[in-house]
C-alpha cells in the first residue's frame, strides 16, 4: 500500500538509493559523457575534451552522413511498414480466429526467439540465403533463379523481419485481443461488412497498442547494425554501421557520438510524435 | 481506574487536504465490545488504523493504558488487528500463521507450537493446523486470523469488517463466535463495521460515524429509539424524517407545518424552541398504523402505496403523500389481512405525537 | 457461410506460414550444426558431430564461455537485487518526482543498444575500466535491471495490500518484516528474475563486444566468427547457447505458474 513517509528514514533510503546512485553513474553518466564527447577533439589518435564544435560540422556538412541518414530513416520506416502489415493478419488471427489457449500458446512460440541469439539467426538467414544455398538449390529444381539475396535491401528487410516480428506480433495480439468483443459484434449488427468493420472499427480500438508496436519496431530497425551488415552488404552504411566503422577501425570516437547524439534525436522525436497520436483522443 | 482503557483525545486526521477525522474525542473502555459503525469513507477505519499506529495523527493524542502512543511504532503496539482481507500469510500453514505474532516476541519454537495449537483447538481447528492456508475454507481462514491475533493474549483486539468476505449463514454463526469469545475472555474488542445488523447484534456500545464525525454514541437500542440527529436517524432503522417550521407552541407541543401536512411533535425539556424555528423530527417505521379508512386524530397523512418489501412477518410499504414526501411503514403480515393493499386507492398513516421523535439540527 | 471458413482457414495458414519464417532461421542452424557441409545447401551433407568436436576442443570457446557465465551470474545477482529495491520502493513509497524516479530506471530498454555500447565504451575508458569483465557486468546490469524490476513488481502486485501491515501489527519490525514474510513472497519472482536477466546477458553481443576488449563472452566470438567468415561452428555454439537460455526462461515460466496456480486456490 503506498504512503508518503513524514520524513525519511534509513529504511526507504536503503531501498530508494540503489537504482538512483547507480543509474547517474553507469546510464546517465555514460550518456552525458557521448554528448560531451561530440565536442572532443582527436588529436594523433588520442582524444582530448575539448568544447569545439569541429565534428559537428565536419560530420553533418558530409554528403555520405546525410545518405546514411536517410537511408537509414528510410529502411528503418519501411521495417516498420513492413512489419505491422505482415504481422496484422497473424495477430487478427490470433486474436479472433483461435482459441484463447492456442493463442497462449502462440505467444509462449513467439517469446522463444528473444532468447535465440539473434546473431546465429542471421547467420542462418546468410547461409540459406546465399546464392548457392538451399532457396536457390530449392528454385533451381522448378528452373527459377538463382537470385541474388544477400548484399541487399531484400537482404536487409529479411534481417529486420527476424528481428522485429515476434515482437510486433505480441503487440498487436495482445492489443486486439483486448478490444471489447461486443462493440465488433455491434458494429455487424449494423451491417457493417466483415472488411469494413476491419478497418472502420478494430483498427481505431487497438489504435494504441498498434502504434506502440510499430514505434518498437522502428526503434529496433533504427538501431541495429546486424542486418544491414551481414545480410544487406554494409554499404552504403546505415548510421549503426557508421557508429562501429567510426569506433572500431577509426577510433573517432567523438565522430561516432555526434552519429549517436543524431540517431537519439530522432528516435526521441518519432517515439514523442507516435506516442501523441497513439494517446490522442478525438474531439 | 483513572482513564479508560483508549481515549483519543480530540485527534484529527488529514490526507493532505482532505480531512478524515475531525476533532474527534472517543473513551474505549476496558472489557468492553465496542462497534464503529457508519457508511464509505465516515472515518471508522481510520480511526482504527490510528489506534493500530498504521496511521499518525495530524494534531490530538492518543492514549492505550495511559500512554501517549502518537509516536509509537506499529510493531512496539500491542494491538493486533483481524483484517477484512485476513492477511493470512499464504506461504506459512495455520499453526505458523498463528505462531507469529509469539514469534516476533522472541517466544522458544516449543513455546510458541503450544499455544498456538491450544489456540486452534479452541476455534475447533486443531486437525488443520498444519495445512496451508490456501487449503482451507474461507470460515477456516477467519478463525486462523482470529487465532493470529488472540495468541499473545493482548489487552486490546481491532477487527476491521472481518465478516464482510463470508456467507451470510457463517456470518450469524460467527457472530455468535466472537460475541462468546469476548464474554470469555474479557478483553476490549473494537470492532469497525458498515452493517447495522453486525453492529447491533454483537456491541455493547456503538459509535456512529458520518463525514469523518462521532454522530452518535450510545447502547444498540438506545441509538435505535433515539437517533440524535439527522445522519443517524437516516443511516440507523428504518425512519420517516419530516423537517419544517414550527407555527405555535403550547404545553410543550408543538405544531410544525411540513410540506406533508402539519403534525404535533412532543418537544424534550433540554430543547429551545421558539415560533419560526425549524424543527426536524423522526418517526420510526414500526410506530407508524395504517388503515384504509382515515382515522381520526392528529398526524394523519394520506398516501398511495409505491411498493412492499415481504421479509417473512414484517413488511415494509414505501408510500408518497400527495406532495411527494416518502414514508415507510413497517407492519406485521398478520396486520394487513383486513386491507386489500391492490384496491385500496387511498392509505392512512397514523402516529401519536409521543412517538416522533425530535432531531438535533 | 463458406466465405467465412474460407477465411478462417485461410488466416490459419497465414499464421502458420509466418512461425515457419520466424522458425526457420532457429530450426535451420540446428539442423546445420549437424550437417557436414561448410556451405550449406540443398541436399544436405551427411550427419556429423564434427562442429560441436571443433568447439569443444577451442579454448578460446571455453574461456568465452567461462566469462560469459561469470558475467551471466554477477548480472543476475546485482541486476536483480537493483530490481527488487526499485520494485519494492515503488510498491510501498508515493514521493516527489516518483514519476521522475521510474522513468529513470525504467529508460534503458528505450536506448538502442549500439548507442550503449559506444556511451560505455567510451565512459568506461574514461574511468579507467575499459575491457575488464566487471565493466561488461555493470553495463549488462543497466540494460537487465529493469526486467527484473517488472518481473518482481509484479509479484508484488499480486500480494495482499495488508501483508505487510500484517506483519508490523504482530510485532514485526519493518526490518523484519521484509525478512520474515515480504521476501519469502517474492521468492519465485526472484528466482524468475535472476533466470532471466541471465539469459539475457548471456546473449547480449553489441554491448559486449564494444565494452569488453580481450575478455570476450560467447556472444562476442560468435561476433569475430562470424565477421571472419563462413563457419558452421556458430551454429552449434548458437545452439548450446540457446539451450542454455531456454533452459533458464523455462525455470522461469514453470517457477511463475506453479505459484499463481497455489495463489489463485488461496
Amino acid at each position: 500500500m503506498a504512503q508518503t513517509p513524514r520524513k525519511l528514514d534509513g529504511y526507504a533510503l536503503t531501498w530508494r538509493l540503489p537504482i538512483i546512485v547507480w543509474q547517474l553513474l553507469f546510464f546517465i553518466g555514460p550518456l552525458l559523457f557521448m554528448i560531451a564527447m561530440t565536442f572532443f577533439l582527436v588529436k594523433n589518435y588520442r582524444m582530448h575534451e575539448a568544447f569545439e564544435m569541429k565534428n559537428w560540422f565536419k560530420m553533418l556538412s558530409r554528403g555520405f552522413f546525410w545518405d546514411s541518414y536517410f537511408l537509414t530513416l528510410g529502411l528503418a520506416t519501411l521495417s516498420t511498414i513492413c512489419a505491422t502489415v505482415i504481422a496484422f493478419p497473424a495477430a487478427y488471427a490470433l486474436s479472433f480466429k483461435v482459441s484463447a489457449n492456442v493463442r497462449r500458446w502462440a505467444i509462449f512460440l513467439l517469446i522463444i526467439p528473444f532468447f535465440t541469439s539473434y546473431l546465429v539467426r542471421t547467420f542462418s538467414w546468410y547461409v540459406i540465403l546465399a546464392e548457392s544455398g538451399p532457396i536457390n538449390a530449392i528454385l533451381g529444381y522448378i528452373g527459377l533463379g538463382p537470385y541474388t539475396m544477400l548484399n541487399t535491401k531484400f537482404g536487409t528487410m529479411v534481417g529486420y523481419m527476424t528481428l522485429t516480428l515476434p515482437l510486433v506480433v505480441i503487440l498487436q495480439t495482445v492489443s486486439l485481443a483486448n478490444i471489447d468483443k461486443s462493440l465488433i459484434e455491434a458494429a455487424h449488427n449494423l451491417g457493417c461488412g466483415r472488411t469494413r468493420t476491419v478497418f472502420t472499427v478494430i483498427v481505431p480500438l487497438a489504435k494504441t497498442g498498434l502504434i506502440i508496436a510499430a514505434v518498437f519496431c522502428f526503434i529496433l530497425s533504427f538501431g541495429d547494425f546486424v542486418a544491414p551488415y551481414y545480410l544487406g552488404g554494409s554499404k552504403p552504411p546505415t548510421l549503426p554501421i557508421m557508429i562501429i566503422d567510426t569506433t572500431k577501425s577509426g577510433q573517432q570516437w567523438p565522430r561516432a557520438a555526434v552519429v549517436a547524439v543524431m540517431m537519439m534525436v530522432t528516435l526521441f522525436t518519432v517515439a514523442f510524435a507516435a506516442i501523441m497520436a497513439a494517446y490522442r483522443k478525438k474531439a | 481506574m483513572s482513564e479508560p482503557l483508549v481515549v483519543f483525545d480530540n485527534v484529527v486526521k488529514r490526507f493532505g487536504d482532505f480531512t478524515a477525522v475531525h476533532k474527534m474525542h472517543l473513551d474505549i473502555h476496558e472489557g468492553e465490545f465496542l462497534a464503529l459503525m457508519g457508511p464509505s469513507g465516515c472515518g471508522k477505519t481510520t480511526t482504527l488504523r490510528m489506534l493500530a499506529g498504521l496511521e499518525q495523527p495530524s494534531e490530538g493524542e492518543i492514549r492505550l493504558a495511559g500512554q501517549v502512543m502518537n509516536d509509537v511504532k506499529p510493531h512496539e503496539r500491542d494491538t493486533p488487528l483481524v483484517w477484512q482481507s485476513l492477511a493470512l500469510f499464504p506461504f506459512l500453514n495455520a499453526r505458523e500463521n498463528v505462531e507469529f505474532g509469539l514469534k516476533m516476541r522472541g517466544a522458544d519454537a516449543a513455546t510458541r507450537k503450544s499455544k498456538a495449537l491450544n489456540w486452534l483447538d479452541r476455534l475447533g481447528l486443531a486437525d488443520f493446523a498444519e495445512r496451508p492456508v490456501d487449503q482451507l475454507s474461507g470460515g477456516q481462514r477467519q478463525r486462523v486470523a482470529l487465532a493470529r491475533a488472540l495468541v499473545t493474549e493482548p489487552q486490546i483486539l481491532l477487527l476491521d469488517e472481518p465478516l464482510s468476505a463470508l456467507d451470510a449463514h457463517l456470518v450469524i454463526r460467527m457472530q455468535g463466535e466472537l460475541t462468546r469469545l469476548q464474554r470469555e475472555l474479557g478483553i476490549t474488542f473494537v470492532y469497525v463495521t458498515h452493517s447495522q445488523s453486525e453492529a447491533f447484534a454483537m456491541a455493547d456500545r456503538v459509535v456512529i460515524m458520518g463525514d469523518g464525525v462521532i454522530a452518535q454514541t450510545g447502547a444498540a437500542r438506545e441509538i435505535y429509539r433515539n437517533p440524535a440527529n439527522r445522519f443517524v436517524a437516516e443511516f440507523v432503522g428504518r425512519n420517516n424524517i419530516l423537517a419544517g417550521t414550527i407555527s405555535s407552541i403550547a404545553r410543550g407541543v408543538a405544531k410544525v407545518e411540513t410540506p406533508a401536512g402539519e403534525f404535533k411533535v412532543h418537544l424534550p425539556p433540554v430543547r429551545q424552541a421558539a415560533d419560526g424555528d425549524a424543527l426536524s423530527f423522526a418517526i420510526s417505521a414500526d410506530l407508524v398504523h395504517l388503515t384504509d379508512k382515515e382515522p381520526t386524530g392528529d398526524n394523519v397523512v394520506p398516501c398511495t402505496l409505491i411498493s412492499e418489501e415481504f421479509v417473512g412477518s414484517v413488511i415494509t410499504l414505501f408510500l408518497e403523500s400527495a406532495d411527494g414526501t416518502e414514508f415507510k411503514a413497517q407492519v406485521q403480515e398478520r396486520e394487513l389481512a383486513n386491507i386489500d393493499l391492490k384496491d385500496t386507492k387511498t392509505l392512512y398513516l397514523s402516529w401519536p405525537a409521543s412517538s416522533a421523535h425530535v432531531l438535533e439540527d | 457461410m463458406g466465405s467465412d471458413r474460407t477465411i478462417k482457414w485461410f488466416l490459419r495458414g497465414y499464421v502458420l506460414l509466418l512461425f515457419c519464417f520466424i522458425f526457420l532461421p532457429i530450426f535451420a542452424s540446428l539442423v546445420f550444426s549437424f550437417n557436414s557441409q561448410r556451405f550449406p545447401t540443398v541436399p544436405l551433407g551427411s550427419f556429423t558431430w564434427h562442429w560441436y568436436e571443433t568447439i569443444w576442443n577451442d579454448p578460446d570457446v571455453w574461456d568465452a564461455v567461462r566469462t560469459s557465465i561469470i558475467v551471466s551470474l554477477c548480472t543476475s545477482l546485482l541486476a536483480t537485487f537493483i530490481g527488487f529495491c526499485t520494485a519494492y520502493t515503488d510498491y510501498r513509497y508515493n514521493f516527489r518526482f516518483k514519476g521522475g524516479f521510474l522513468a529513470l530506471a525504467l529508460l534503458p530498454p528505450t536506448i538502442p543498444l549500439i548507442i550503449m555500447a559506444l556511451a560505455m565504451l567510451a565512459w568506461f575508458a574514461k574511468i579507467g575500466a575499459s575491457g575488464q569483465v566487471w565493466s561488461i557486468i555493470i553495463a549488462h546490469t543497466v540494460l537487465t535491471a529493469p526486467f527484473a524490476m517488472a518481473v518482481i513488481r509484479l509479484r508484488l502486485n499480486q500480494m495482499d495490500a495488508n501483508l505487510e501491515s500484517a506483519a508490523w501489527n504482530l510485532g514485526a519490525s519493518e526490518w523484519t518484516a521484509m525478512r520474515e514474510v515480504i521476501v519469502p513472497f517474492v521468492k519465485p519472482s526472484i528466482i524468475s528474475a535472476m533466470c532471466l536477466t541471465a539469459a539475457v546477458s548471456f546473449d547480449e553481443f553489441a554491448v559486449a563486444w564494444f565494452v569488453s576488449g580481450l575478455n570476450k563472452t560467447v556472444p562476442v566470438i560468435i561476433l569475430e566468427i562470424v565477421t571472419g567468415n563462413i563457419d558452421p561452428q556458430v551454429n552449434a555454439i548458437g545452439t548450446f547457447v540457446f539451450i542454455t537460455s531456454m533452459t533458464l526462461v523455462i525455470i522461469a515460466q514453470v517457477l511463475i505458474m506453479t505459484r499463481e496456480k497455489k495463489d489463485a486456490q488461496a
